[in-house]
């Protein structure tokens, strides 16, 4: 049996560590990346509470959770993509062109 | 006992991978380093006998999510870029930040204990997750879907090389 609080601190670490890298990192694919970490860290957390309650529900947000990160990820590449295509960077500081 | 080995495992794989993506300098060794993460919460999935998200993470993260990165970082090639500088306070007040509200949070559990639930049963099984999701869940499961279409139109859309010149 595997103690409730070892998954949530699992998932609270990967959390942690994918906010970091998108707080710190300036490459836009690397926040990306960073934000897939974070996503996974709170599927853990929705899975081991699922599992501790005996009840579907948290398998079945953790999925819905999964769709979005795939409809995120899919969007935001195509925003990389046309950004690259104008600026020849992925870099975050080239984006403050943006503000109004 | 062997289920809770196995769990330490795959967490301690999960967790120097995930350091490893953030540290990195390379893109492609970032996404290299994903994709072990990401297959390392699968085995945790498992461990919690969530077989059938355990089965999606591996699909459609490790088939799809990591292979999609791949090739954005090839058409961007992030090789010829300027590496990223950023002065050592700022970026010292953003790790410390995230990491003291999870190691606070972390404590606080580990120190209080997770209140007791009511009945823990065993596995979830396939059959009780497909009822409750087409029953309860169906409204957001249709709605997923037509997140992923919209999803799929805007990608294109924004990732296109031409405007399309319209006659209006």
């Amino acid at each position: 049996m595997i103690p409730i609080e070892a998954v949530l601190v699992l998932g609270l670490l990967l959390f942690a560590i994918g906010l970091v890298g998108v707080l710190v990192r300036k490459n836009l694919v690397v926040m990306l990346m960073s934000l897939e970490l974070l996503l996974n860290g709170a599927n853990v957390i929705l899975v081991g509470l699922g599992r501790r309650l005996a009840s579907p529900r948290g398998a079945i947000f953790a999925l819905f959770v999964i769709i979005m990160a795939v409809s995120e990820a899919a969007v935001g590449f195509a925003l990389v993509l046309a950004y690259f295509r104008q600026k020849k960077s992925s870099d975050v500081d080239a984006l403050d062109d943006l503000k109004g | 006992m062997i289920t809770l080995a196995v769990f330490a495992f795959f967490a301690v794989l999960a967790l120097a991978a995930a350091v490893l993506v953030v540290v990195q300098k390379n893109a492609m060794r970032s996404v290299l380093y994903l994709a072990f993460t990401v297959l390392a919460v699968a085995g945790v999935f498992f461990t919690l006998q969530a077989e059938y998200l355990g089965a999606i993470q591996i699909l459609v993260y490790g088939g799809g999510i990591v292979v999609l990165y791949i090739f954005v970082i090839i058409i961007v090639n992030l090789k010829e870029l300027v590496p990223e500088r950023r002065p050592l306070l700022p970026k010292l007040v953003l790790i410390v930040v995230p990491v003291a509200v999870g190691v606070e949070v972390a404590y606080l559990l580990i120190a209080r204990g997770f209140p007791a639930a009511g009945a823990r049963g065993g596995g979830l099984g396939f059959e009780r997750m497909a009822e409750t999701l087409f029953g309860s869940y169906l409204f957001p499961f249709e709605l997923a879907s037509v997140l992923l279409l919209a999803v799929l139109v805007g990608a294109i859309i924004i990732a296109r090389r031409k405007l399309v010149h319209d006659p209006d």
